[in-house]
């Protein structure tokens, strides 16, 4: 299990938060994802062996948003 | 607020709806009747292989030696499971026009209650005019955060609840009714407002008036139905594109909504730094510059010290009386099928608030102790003012 904090590019309100945490549900391998509006991060908590950082930012990326280590 | 200043604000908030309203929370509103739309579709999908799957076992067991009887039986028995198979046309117009009824409704009670919620903190002028100047300086700064000015001002934006959030993302997943669903989903989005969302919301507190909190809320949700209902069928690129462009149109409408709400809370605190203030005064400095000052300030009090004042739906006329310091005057404020805020009349100075008659009259006592410098009285909006010069 790996927790990882990223800045994300892209959100204007708290429903990209929303979309954004939806992912939580959607990605096996992601334990929690908390999105912070104010803040432009999201702390991931996910099984490394079961997800890769890329293909969450990937899935990000998808959704309409950057994903970066911060 | 007078039927004008009311019909402004209405346009303005539909405009904004308009414009950006439905983009701003487009993301989520969207993303979660899709997803419950998705899995009726799902749903459908799922019942229609089941179908078929059990048409197909029963046609291979047909192949096998049966009597006439049984033939016939089982003909008319894929015959009714075979019925339902057939593809139906979804009607996806259905589902998102319950669920934007259902949004329009939820906020417009909901606008009911921020309007009553405003007329209850009506305590005194002053505090009113402090929750309006509260809530212009939260609008500046939404306009500022839709402007991108500078990171600190995503802090204007009042995040949800996480667990809000969370239930209504996962309701939306796990049912699938087709009526129910959407109608629920709809109601629900009351909770989750964005930024746009908000800077209405407080606007209906600020009006003070269930009815035109009501009537606010649903001009700009009314608003953002097209735009809504139009997109939830194009590509979010298109919506991502037009959202980045119409964030600036936002930004620029609640800049306006909230420069007036700070001039109303100005006004209603006296202030002579409002505009219409510093307007009124830079006309009398310019006819005293003139010779014509008299023309200006055409309204004095008789020799009793009495004056009377029209309060009409469009302001008070006369709105500057010249009037000598120190002497007590009897002011006579008239109404005449009078509806809009001017009804609510407000002298900060001395803390008179009364509601006026629709028709009717009343009269105040400004005592002497008052009369000096610059009076200023307003509707209880802080949207038209007027003042006395005591000199």
């Amino acid at each position: 299990m790996a927790k990882q904090v990223f800045s994300v590019k892209g959100m204007h309100c708290s429903a990209c938060v929303m979309t954004l945490e939806g992912l939580e549900d959607e990605l096996a391998g992601i334990r929690s994802l908390k999105v912070s509006l104010h803040k432009q991060r999201a702390e991931i908590d996910f099984d490394e062996k079961k997800i890769s950082e890329d293909e969450i930012r990937k899935a990000f990326e998808r959704a309409g948003y950057g994903l970066a280590r911060a | 607020m007078s039927f004008d200043a009311s019909t402004n604000v209405l346009g303005l908030a539909f405009i904004t709806g308009v414009t950006t309203g439905g983009l701003s929370c487009l993301a989520v509103q969207a993303g979660l009747l899709a997803t419950s739309v998705a899995r009726q579709a799902e749903t459908d999908v799922t019942a229609q292989l089941a179908v078929r799957h059990v048409v197909a076992q029963r046609k291979k067991r047909s192949n096998r030696k049966l009597t006439k009887e049984q033939r016939r039986s089982e003909r008319a028995a894929l015959a009714t499971l075979a019925q339902p198979e057939k593809p139906k046309r979804r009607n996806a117009a259905t589902p998102i026009a319950l669920f934007l009824a259902a949004k329009l409704i939820a906020n417009t009670v909901l606008g009911v209650l921020l309007g009553w919620l405003g007329s209850v903190l009506q305590l005194s002028p002053y505090s009113r005019a402090a929750l309006q100047i509260g809530i212009g300086i939260f609008m500046l700064g939404t306009a500022a955060r839709l402007f991108n000015l500078h990171p600190i001002f995503r802090y204007f934006v009042i995040e949800p609840p996480r667990f809000i959030t969370r239930f209504v993302r996962r309701y939306a997943k796990n049912n699938a009714s087709t009526v129910a669903t959407p109608l629920f989903l709809g109601t629900l989005t009351i909770f989750i407002p964005c930024g746009v969302t908000q800077a209405m919301m407080v606007l209906a507190v600020g009006t003070g008036s269930p009815l035109l909190g009501a009537a606010i809320m649903f001009a700009f949700i009314l608003g953002t139905t097209p735009v809504f209902f139009g997109l939830a069928y194009v590509a979010t690129r298109l919506g991502e594109i037009l959202h980045t462009r119409f964030l600036r149109v936002a930004g620029a409408v609640v800049l306006v909504l909230g420069l007036v709400s700070i001039e109303g809370g100005l006004n209603l605190m006296g202030s002579p730094y409002s505009v219409s203030n510093l307007l009124n005064s830079a006309a009398v400095s310019i006819a005293q510059a003139s010779g014509n000052y008299q023309d200006v300030a055409a309204a004095q009090p008789d020799a009793n010290g009495a004056i009377t004042i029209q309060a009409s739906n469009g302001g008070y006329s006369p709105n500057l009386i010249k009037a000598p310091t120190g002497k007590p005057v009897s002011l006579t404020v008239v109404t005449s099928g009078t509806t809009g805020c001017t009804r609510g009349f407000v002298i900060p100075s001395i803390g008179f608030q009364r509601s006026l008659p629709e028709t009717g009259q009343i009269t105040i006592t400004i005592p002497a102790s008052a009369a000096n410098g610059n009076l200023r009285y307003t509707c209880s909006m802080g949207m038209y003012s007027g003042y006395f010069e005591f000199t």
